[in-house]
């Protein structure tokens, strides 16, 4: 029998009346009750006490008559999609003293009024609220809801009948064509359907063949997947690690890591580094008590199908990565940033050449990605300070969701160096946490491919942060500093399959119990269980003596945790289901067997001849223009969004100045009684790909820096994280784009002795789709490198904002403005790209920001924005904004046409203000600098006021920097 | 003073601004300790050791089933002859945001369940400094000598909604603890963003009959000291140019001094 109990809001509703607004936005009069649904095959959801918990008695009712309407309209989830609400339900049913089945579903229900509305304007509403890959959706009239006798009770129950034998064997004694198919396309099931990518080449195949050869016999389907999973691009990085032209030990180790190397040699009594990307973070020295970790992730193919559920696992995800960092570090900060395609258009591409399989509209993509690390990050009560929005219209079918978290650890914890931990052979494998569904299967090898018409369903999951709250509360506040575990790490891609699997390294082997593993529903294959990427799991290495404590502590905060093997030294990856074993591998093969696949690379320069484009006859109306761009323009709205001064920590925020101008950096004060601030910002300049990607990484990697020396972090505090997103990366010529980036990073971060702590990559951000007619077509992301960075000064009284503070303040120009409009926001602005792409130098550069630093040191600047996207146009309109004051200034001391003076985005440029008791102090630290330019002062006007070529109102400005994105 | 104070902070289940609560009383002189609501729950005798109970912000529960409702429920069933025990001894509650959620749902304020504090009118989380002003003729003694605060808000559930009657009776019983203003002080009359969330006559906290138990959604302890204000730059600036040090005290502290000075705890006085 299944109940179902309707809770109706009397009073004005916020929920109803924003979705009636959005509808106006979009043509449709409505009126809208939103209602909440709650059901079950438990009596007790109809009962009052548990009522009493779901409806607010002032402004709600239960179960009461409905109010007029036309049509009904209900959202509920598909089987075996994370349902948090109902799961709080649940916990709510067991509370009033239900017994037995307790399973709750929760689903909303949209009564909707309005003239002369049509089926497809409710479904059309209906799209607008749910994803058809996650969500079901019911409709019905009036009348056919008064017939029906309302909307019925649905009971999303899973139910799987796996019959079939503990593990399949797979036959790989098969011709060239059929193990290609198979890596491809994945283990065929007796009905001639696929379980899913396997994502293994030919190449690959051919040694996993050649090795079960030698065994005897074939491969059980767990143990293939478990290759695929471990091999994967998301998870080995193979085309990082493989042999590149003549770089034999590959781009990451030749680079990356030699980069990091060098520094920290180079740096010798003040290299700040702890721990550098052999964790889920990096970690650097914060004080003599704490390190501060870092780390930065995408999760780009899961929010293109589903954007709430890709961005919400992805910013829990990273958070347990911080978890998961040393003996597990206290996430501190989280950042995001996001490129998407312009949501204000709806390019039609499909999926599918049948062209029934719509992409989601940029704008649904935005939204859902924005509001997933909203619901991540604050139900978590960890602030998020920083982060930005950037848009080309090529991440129309894949967008790209970056999402880093901050961590901070002990340095010492029960004596031992927090950031050390070590499987020891004996020790219970515990998993604690969420239980495992087939959610997220296939979650790595499908990240590690273009999305095409083939994108398993399986792949999207949602997070559920409450559930890892208690997980992270219990584990890094009460149990991490018993010392009852020896090693802990998360579960993310590939599931208890990598986790276990890395861990295993450190003693030697492992052996798994897979039946007990702790189930969301019975009936799971054992490779599903193995390989799922269901949420909110970590992974601990427990001494025998302490598991029962400890799974009596997790229980206590209402986390469940099961002991599902024991790690060994015995060189094997050993599973068994029941006592049957069902894989038995060589630890030696799972993690260095794959072969080697030497990758050659082709190189040709980008972009067209520099333009000679009209001058502009209204420099005013241009620069509100260039302001107006989304690249530009103000993103208040993410930020207001996001908690940023959860934990008592922010201060230097991410709308900063009277005028509210959205910052690329944060200061926070992750310790309330040290005064040390973490700076951190970010750098990215994906267009510049298109001319030059050596020069692209220059500026990412030099924005990210300068932003942060600005803000008043010395630039000998800065550490750095790498985030590559590429695209196509099986093409020579994408492949020598990326070795020019990697041979960019290293050049430049070695000279700045700015070190690299952490990184990831994402290779294939491609769409294969097709067009309006059907025509297939691909649409590759220009290939983006986020350069993050973290750093910390010694008192957040040494930060600086970038709004002017106050009339008579000189404004000085530091660092030289060049003719380098290549891949510019301002030739973007007229449809080109050209040529002259902002070379960074990184010599000339460091001098300024070592001088910088020293003047940030003696509190001499006032206020500091860098020079980037849009140029030093843009950046004195954002500081004339921000301090809500005027601006009299003369750039007649840069040599170019006025257009390129205000909008060329040379790089190594820094904008201040100083007081006039600081001038001389200034001037003289800065004596042997030959690119101090003092262009103007702060005036008690309203306008920016730009000698000789544009006097600006700044309300106009403000209003062309803000109005873009302000109804979002 | 012969006994210092004692505050207990609850955690667990999404509530997620208990350290920074329990430094804000830590600062001014109260010591306290952070409990886990299931072990509060397994020993509610522990609360005769507090004399103030904060119930911080946080999620919990994700909001799910309604902000606060959740947590609510689970305090209710199990502690709910503790908590009136608690709150008829000479006592101060606060709950803050998520706390502050709670605490209507439980009814602790006003008295009964009669205020429900619910989804913003922008459906839609907003966090943001705002002001407030305080109501001069409440006896509540967490708000004694403070006219105004400048401190931020978080919340997506935030509107305080009752029924006329009971607006009424908590205006004539000066109830109603603070109000959204402008910054020039006038009242903010459910304008956005100086009223944040839409809520009935521009409530932000309201007490119960005593005043003891208080209810808020702004976060005092996020406004506590001025590196923490969104004018901070503006604030050390100007203290620089002045040739003075800028005190590290801001609005939102005043609130736990005044529960320190309730306990006959002298202000705690930071060198400014």
């Amino acid at each position: 029998m299944a109940y179902r109990t309707e809770v109706l809001t009397l009073v004005e509703d916020g929920r109803a009346q924003a979705l009636e607004k959005s509808l106006q936005a979009h043509g449709l009069d409505a009126r809208i009750n939103v209602i909440d649904v709650y059901s079950s095959e438990n009596e007790t959801v109809t009962k009052d006490t548990f009522i009493n918990s779901v409806c607010n008695p002032v402004t709600q009712a239960a179960n009461q008559s409905h109010p007029d309407f036309d049509w009904a309209l209900e959202i509920g989830f598909l089987p075996g999609v994370t349902d948090n609400i109902g799961h709080t339900a649940q916990e709510l049913i067991e509370l009033a003293g239900a017994q037995g089945d307790t399973a709750c579903y929760s689903a909303k229900l949209y009564l909707i009024k309005g003239n002369n509305l049509q089926l497809r304007d409710i479904e059309k509403i209906a799209a607008s609220l749910s994803n058809s890959l996650i969500q079901r959706i019911t409709i019905k009239t009036a009348d056919e809801f008064k017939a029906d006798g309302g909307m019925g009770i649905t009971i999303p129950k899973v139910t799987l009948s796996n019959q079939g034998s503990a593990a399949d064997q797979v036959d790989l004694n098969v011709s060239d064509e059929a193990l290609s198919e198979l890596g491809q396309k994945g283990i065929k099931n007796e009905d001639g359907s696929y379980r899913g990518p396997l994502g293994l080449s030919l190449h690959y195949m051919k040694a996993i063949q050649a090795y079960y050869k030698d065994l005897g016999r074939n491969p059980t389907d767990i143990e293939l997947e478990t290759l695929a999973q471990t091999w994967s691009e998301h998870c080995k990085h193979t085309i990082f690690a493989s042999p590149i032209d003549e770089v034999k030990d590959g781009l990451y180790k030749h680079y990356i890591k030699r980069a990091t190397k060098e520094i920290r040699e180079a740096r010798g009594d003040d290299d700040f580094c702890v721990s550098v990307f052999s964790d889920n973070a990096g970690g650097i020295i914060f004080d003599d008590n704490y390190l501060i970790t870092d780390k930065v992730e995408t999760h780009n193919s899961p929010s293109a199908l589903d954007p709430f559920g890709g961005a919400i696992t992805g910013i829990v995800g990273v958070n347990r990565d911080c978890i998961g960092f040393g003996q597990g570090a206290k996430p501190v900060i989280n950042r995001y940033g996001y490129c998407f395609a312009d949501p204000r258009t709806s390019p039609e591409l499909y999926r599918d050449k049948n062209r029934n399989i719509s992409i989601l509209s940029p704008e649904t993509i935005m939204n859902g990605v924005i509001a997933g690390v909203e619901s991540g990050g604050n139900c978590s009560g960890i602030p998020t300070p920083q982060g930005f929005a950037y848009f080309d219209d090529r991440f129309v079918g894949k967008p790209l969701v970056f999402v880093g978290t901050i961590g901070l650890i002990p340095r010492t914890i029960n004596g031992k160096p927090g950031h050390e931990k070590q499987a020891q052979p004996g020790d219970k494998i515990v998993m604690a946490g969420g239980r495992v569904g087939r959610d997220g299967i296939h979650g790595a090898t499908f990240s590690s491919v273009a999305l095409d018409e083939g994108s398993p369903a399986t792949a999207v999951q949602i997070g559920d942060p409450i559930t890892q709250k208690k997980m992270s509360d219990a584990i890094i506040k009460e149990i991490r500093d018993l010392g009852l575990y020896s090693a802990i790490t998360d579960n993310g891609a590939g599931g208890l399959s990598s986790s276990v699997g890395e861990m295993a390294e450190q003693s030697g082997g492992f052996h798994l119990e897979l039946e007990k593993v702790p189930l969301k529903y019975p009936g799971m294959a054992p490779w599903e269980i193995w390989i799922s990427e269901s949420q909110e799991r970590m992974t601990m290495a427990v001494p025998p003596e302490n598991t029962d404590e400890i799974i009596a502590l997790l229980a206590k905060r209402g986390v469940e945790a099961a002991v599902v093997g024991t790690y060994t030294d015995s060189g094997n990856a050993h599973i068994t289901y029941n006592d049957e074993t069902i894989m038995d591998m060589a630890m030696e093969f799972l993690h260095d067997g794959n072969p080697e696949t030497p990758l050659e690379t082709t190189f040709t320069r980008g972009g067209e001849d520099e333009p000679s484009l009209p001058e502009p006859s209204d420099y005013a109306q241009e620069l509100q223009d260039m302001l107006g761009r989304l690249n530009i323009c103000s993103k208040e709205f993410i930020a207001t969004q996001y908690d940023h001064n959860v934990q008592g920590s922010a201060v230097l925020g991410p709308l900063q100045g009277k005028g509210r101008v959205y910052a690329e950096t944060s200061v926070t004060k992750p310790v309330l009684d040290s005064p040390k601030g973490v700076v951190l910002s970010q750098g990215l300049a994906p267009r510049y790909s298109d001319i030059d990607t050596y020069h692209m990484s220059t500026a990412s990697l030099d924005m990210a820096v300068r932003n942060a020396v600005a803000a008043g972090v010395d630039i000998e505090q800065l550490a750095l994280l790498d985030n590559f997103c590429w695209c196509s990366s099986d093409e020579a010529e994408r492949l020598g784009q990326l070795k020019r980036s990697v041979e960019a990073i290293y050049d430049m971060a070695v000279t700045y002795k700015t070190p690299f702590i952490s990184g990831k990559d994402s290779m294939f951000n491609d769409f294969k789709g097709f067009d309006k007619d059907g025509n297939p077509v691909k649409i590759s992301a220009p290939p983006t490198l986020l350069v993050s960075s973290i750093g910390v000064m010694p008192n957040v009284d040494q930060s600086i904002s970038l709004a002017p503070k106050a009339a008579g303040d000189l404004v000085y120009l530091l660092g030289e403005t060049k003719d380098e409009l290549g891949g510019s926001e301002y030739y973007d602005q007229h449809g080109k790209i050209g040529s002259n792409v902002p070379e960074s130098d990184a010599k000339k550069n460091l001098y300024l920001y070592q001088l910088y630093s020293r003047a940030a040191r003696k509190r001499l600047i006032s206020s500091a924005i860098a020079v980037n996207h849009g140029g030093l146009g843009v950046a004195l309109a954002k500081k004339a904004i921000a301090g809500g004051l005027g601006m009299d200034i003369d750039l007649s001391h840069i040599d170019l046409r006025a257009d390129k003076a205000l909008f060329s985005e040379t790089t190594g440029r820094i904008l201040i203000t100083v007081a006039p008791h600081n001038k001389e102090a200034f001037e003289k630290l800065f004596k042997k600098y030959s690119f101090l330019y003092q262009i103007g002062h702060i005036a008690y006007t309203d306008t920016l006021n730009i000698k000789n070529v544009a006097t600006c109102d700044i309300d106009a400005l403000e209003t062309a920097y803000k109005a873009p994105l302000k109804d979002y | 003073m012969t006994n210092t104070p004692k505050a207990i902070v609850l955690a667990g289940y999404g509530l997620n601004c208990e350290e920074e609560t329990l430094y804000a009383f830590k600062y001014n002189g109260i010591d306290g300790d952070i409990v886990h609501i299931n072990d509060l729950i397994d020993n509610p005798a522990m609360l005769d050791n507090y004399e103030i109970l904060a119930v911080p912000g946080g999620f919990s529960y994700g909001d799910d089933t309604g902000s606060g409702n959740a947590f609510a429920q689970k305090m209710r069933l199990s502690l709910q002859a503790d908590l009136e025990k608690f709150v008829a001894r000479d006592t101060l509650v606060i709950g803050i945001c998520n706390g502050c959620q709670i605490l209507s749902n439980l009814g602790l304020v006003p008295g009964a369940r009669d205020v429900a504090v619910t989804y913003n009118q922008s459906s839609r989380y907003q966090c943001r400094w705002i002001d407030v002003a305080m109501n001069g003729a409440s006896k509540s003694p967490w708000l004694q000598g403070i006219d105004r605060m400048h401190i931020p808000v978080a919340h997506g559930e935030g509107r305080f909604m009752m029924s006329e009657d009971t607006l009424a009776k908590l205006t004539d019983n000066d109830q109603i603890a603070a109000t959204y203003i402008k910054p020039d002080g006038s009242a903010a009359q459910g304008e956005f963003p100086y009223n944040p969330n839409g809520s009935t006559a521009d409530i932000a906290a309201i007490t119960n009959e005593t005043g003891r138990v208080i209810a808020i959604m702004p976060h005092p302890e996020r406004g506590m000291f001025s590196w923490q204000r969104d004018d901070y730059d503006i604030l050390k600036d100007t203290a620089q140019r002045e040739g003075r040090d800028l005190p590290e005290p801001s609005d939102g502290l005043a609130i736990f001094a005044n529960a320190a000075r309730y306990f006959g705890v002298s202000a705690k006085t930071k060198a400014a």
